[in-house]
């Protein structure tokens, strides 16, 4: 689908707090700080903002962030969608844009986790108690599961899964706003604790925090405010379909699963004309190595049964073919729910513009896409271009 | 020692017992445990439906960690336990799996069982179900 350009919104700024744990901040004031940044970056002003949308899953209601930097009376969307929540920001900001409420806005994610696996209410699932009490409602059992059959059905060996975690520790080394910044090797990787096998501990991200805002612009307006505006191609939000396996079901049709990581991804290339070979950065959702090493294929990267070869041979690293979650991804970064989506934006805008905080890919890329999936069965894509 | 099972709904009978889904009367897709819509299509009707009781290990992992509350440990305290997904054909049913590490693997045959999940504050032991190898089934 082509668009006029004064139809086109592009990300003119971006902002991050880095993410981690900081006792001292809050998530409010990390969101601050990143939507200050994120300002800064496009040289405007928080009044200049007509439209904003902002999303946490547990650290406060995003829009009493206008309390901190001015209250002009902006329209402010609350967002709370799980691992979809910064692409759902987005989404909100570029459709109002286009739809002319306004020709620049803002979307801010952010969140501050307690420490360890997340706590869950069966309830809130529309889960009997008997599931949780019987010790079956956990996030990371659901990531073993789904990898164990991965790898059984594709044959793919548990080594893989120790290149995508050094990868993603090896990346996030050099990325000044990540939180594991210790490269480790394969070796030590697989023989961390087992967690849930075949994912040892250094396969999982942990909850964490951070913030990240992007500054969005409608047609001439992002190139008179960017010398490098980034085109937000496309971008699409998917619940999941009948058949999909996802976390916290108690039972699954027989098959064949369905993930709308799948249907995400294609609504994504169909509409910006572009094939997933086209891509040279991608942010895929990398809760634990299972994960990012199913999404490869989910989304069209590579053929189902190919990722080991891919990682072998270097194809995901920065200098590789299609490089893969350069700032360390949620294994670095930690997944603070609210701002990861964001997180990916951030890092895929600063490649495309060459001005990455960490690592940059080589050779001007010009196609950049991301993927967030989570539960109960959601998943985002989005393709940016300059 | 009294004995109770951790949710009446999810059962049906006693000796044998056996797991009770529900089947929609639209497309035949089977649930577990029982709900009253089609997560499928709109227009079917739901009824009980009992599982069978043999099946294959579809997928496996260990709990290696205590999980938080509202986990129940059993009385001796928390010991790493194995859970997974049993194919019975119809459906695949998430359950705990009472097989040991060197048994485990995908296409295991495992038969329905119970297990002590937790006592009662009054002492009542509380059952929940679970799969455990196939005697008869497995070579």
């Amino acid at each position: 689908m082509t668009r006029a350009r004064s139809d086109e919104v592009y990300v003119v700024g971006c902002g991050m707090h880095p993410f981690g744990r900081d006792e001292t901040v809050t998530g409010m004031a990390m969101a601050e700080r990143a939507v200050r940044e994120a300002l800064a970056d496009a040289g405007v002003g928080w009044e200049d903002i007509g439209y904003a949308a902002g999303g946490s899953d547990v650290s406060g209601k995003p829009d009493t962030l206008v309390g901190r930097l001015g209250l002009t009376g902006v329209p402010f969307v609350n967002v709370q969608n799980g691992c979809a929540t910064g692409a759902s920001t987005v989404l909100a900001v570029a459709n109002a844009l286009r739809a002319g409420e306004a020709s620049l806005g803002l979307a801010v994610g952010f969140d501050k986790h307690e420490r360890g696996a997340f706590t869950v209410s069966a309830a809130r699932y529309g889960l009997g108690d008997w599931y949780a009490e019987s010790g079956m409602m956990l996030t990371t059992q659901f990531f073993a599961l789904k990898t164990r059959r991965y790898l059984h059905e594709h044959g793919v060996s548990e080594r893989a899964l120790a290149m995508v975690a050094a990868r993603a520790f090896r990346n996030g080394a050099q990325h000044p706003m990540a939180w594991r910044r210790k490269p480790l090797t394969e070796q030590e990787i697989l023989d961390s604790a087992e967690v849930s096998p075949p994912l040892t501990q250094y396969m999982f991200c942990s909850p964490g925090q951070g913030a990240a805002a992007l500054v969005l612009a409608l047609g001439d307006r992002a190139f008179d405010l960017c010398e490098r505006p980034v085109r937000l191609a496309s971008l699409a939000l998917r619940t999941r379909r009948f058949g999909s396996f996802e976390v916290f079901s108690p039972w699954l049709p027989p098959g064949p699963h369905r993930s709308p990581s799948v249907d995400a991804a294609e609504a994504v290339f169909r509409r910006a004309g572009l094939r997933p070979a086209d891509v040279r950065v991608a942010q895929l959702q990398d809760t634990d190595s299972g994960s990012e090493l199913i999404h490869l294929a989910e989304t069209g990267l590579c053929g189902h049964g190919e990722q080991e070869e891919l990682l072998a041979a270097g194809d995901t690293d920065a200098t590789g073919r299609i490089p893969v979650n350069t700032d360390g991804g949620c294994l670095a970064g930690g997944e603070p729910v609210g701002a990861s989506g964001l997180r990916q934006f951030h890092e895929v805008v600063r490649q495309l513009q060459g001005r990455a905080p960490g690592v940059q890919v080589p050779g001007a890329p010009q196609v950049g896409f991301t993927h967030v999936y989570g539960a109960p069965g959601i998943s985002a894509c989005a393709v940016l271009t300059v | 020692m009294t004995t109770r099972l951790m949710a009446e709904g999810l059962f049906e009978g006693a000796d044998p017992l056996r797991l009770v889904g529900a089947r929609c009367s639209g497309c035949h897709t089977v649930v577990f445990p029982r709900q009253d819509s089609c997560p499928r299509c709109a227009v079917g009707a739901m009824s009980a439906h009992v599982l069978p009781v043999r099946g294959l290990v579809w997928s496996w992992t260990l709990q290696a960690f205590p999980p938080k509350p509202p986990y129940r440990p059993p009385s001796g305290g928390f010991q790493p336990y194995h859970v997974g997904y049993v194919d019975l054909g119809e459906v695949l049913v998430e359950a705990r799996l009472e097989v040991p590490r060197r048994q485990m693997r995908i296409g295991l045959p495992v038969r329905l069982t119970t297990m002590p999940a937790y006592h009662d504050e009054d002492g009542t032991e509380v059952l929940t179900f679970a799969f455990r190898p196939d005697p008869e089934e497995d070579r």
